[in-house]
């Protein structure tokens, strides 16, 4: 999954469009550095997580494709925040992907995605999911969308947050 | 309290979706003492979220990425040199003399011509006091930094003693390190 935003991550990867690329994934990258590293820290984190990401596309790594560019992203930020309280952790030239995650719970899933969730629930619950969560319409625009009524639309939408909570905590 | 929880997981979901700035830190004072439950919740949503399409403060960010980590730290916090210069005065409570000095080596600090590692403690509060970074991230390594050689000039001709010129004084002894020296150059 993921196939459209993979291929478009690397269309910037092609034509030299490092800058947009990472600017894309910079939020993603700040708010898993919070969560992880809890606290002022984790800006610092997320920091270092650009500087080696943005080392890295400028020497050109990473444009084979081998790898979609979110794999190599959430990778980092894994390396970063477990080294970040060891000495010595940004020495290191480059970070290799593909070499074993020093920890399994880091490896990153490559093919567990939001898009992915949203295809496994009833179809009903799965069209307010997807507007919900993929396209970002508020309830009112769902509800006008869909023709349903705000109650129903509230069940469905309560439905899917347990569902989402359940969807991660595996 | 489980719908706290997806309270919070499904709003910044729809933020996500809505491009908006996550603000995952708030998210988590919000979850209160639950936090710790909260937080894995956060990361494993965001490992499998789409990324969003790059705000132009997104761009401006990666594009500073080049800049020493001191002088970005600053300009986010729009903030002048003259602006950490009062702070390090202030802090490490040095004469109002001493300024100008304190200004050179805090901008030979920021371009990354001073070498970070014989500053004082105490100067160093006073940075990450008001930048609010840490000292680590602000001098973190430039990982793509590798050292220019050094030029090499070629002579077209021979030193001649004689074309200089006679000096018309004593060049002035240089002055004595000071306690500004100290704090940006260590005990030498």
């Amino acid at each position: 999954m993921q196939d459209a935003r993979d291929a478009e991550d690397n269309r910037l990867l092609e034509t030299g469009e490092i800058d947009l690329l990472l600017a894309g994934w910079l939020e993603t990258i700040r708010g898993r550095c919070i969560a992880r590293m809890r606290g002022p820290v984790g800006e610092d984190v997320a920091q270092a997580v650009c500087e080696r990401l943005w080392r890295e596309l400028k020497a050109g790594r990473h444009r084979d494709g081998r790898l979609p560019f979110r794999v190599i992203v959430h990778s980092v930020i894994g390396w970063v925040c477990n080294g970040w309280n060891e000495p010595g952790w940004y020495e290191s030239e480059f970070l290799e992907p593909d070499r074993a995650a020093p920890d399994e719970s880091d490896e990153v899933v490559i093919d567990v995605t939001l898009e992915q969730f949203v295809a496994t629930l009833p179809p009903g619950d799965g069209e307010v999911a997807a507007l919900l969560y993929l396209e970002g319409l508020e309830p009112a625009e769902i509800a006008e969308r869909l023709g349903k009524k705000p109650n129903a639309l509230y069940q469905a939408i309560s439905r899917n947050r347990a569902r989402l909570r359940e969807w991660l905590e595996e | 309290m489980t719908t706290e929880l997806e309270t919070l997981l499904d709003e910044l979901a729809r933020r996500h979706a809505r491009g908006e700035a996550l603000d995952v830190e708030a998210t988590l004072r919000q979850a209160g003492a639950r936090a710790d439950e909260l937080a894995p919740l956060i990361e494993a949503f965001l490992e499998r979220a789409p990324r969003g399409a790059p705000s132009d403060d997104a761009l401006a960010y990666v594009r500073s990425l080049d800049d020493p980590p001191l002088l970005r730290a600053r300009v986010a916090k729009a903030l002048r040199v003259d602006d950490v210069v009062d702070a390090i005065v202030t802090a490490c409570e040095l004469r109002p003399e001493a300024r100008a000095k304190v200004r050179r080596y805090y901008q030979q600090l920021e371009s990354g011509v001073l070498d970070p590692a014989p500053v004082a403690a105490s100067v160093w509060d006073a940075i990450t006091t008001l930048l609010g970074r840490s000292r680590a991230s602000l001098v973190a390594p430039r990982l793509d930094a590798k050292v220019a050689p050094s030029p090499m000039f070629r002579a077209d001709k021979l030193f001649e003693p004689s074309a200089l010129q006679a000096p018309s004084a004593r060049p002035a002894e240089p002055d004595p390190p000071d306690e500004v020296d100290a704090l940006f150059l260590g005990d030498e």
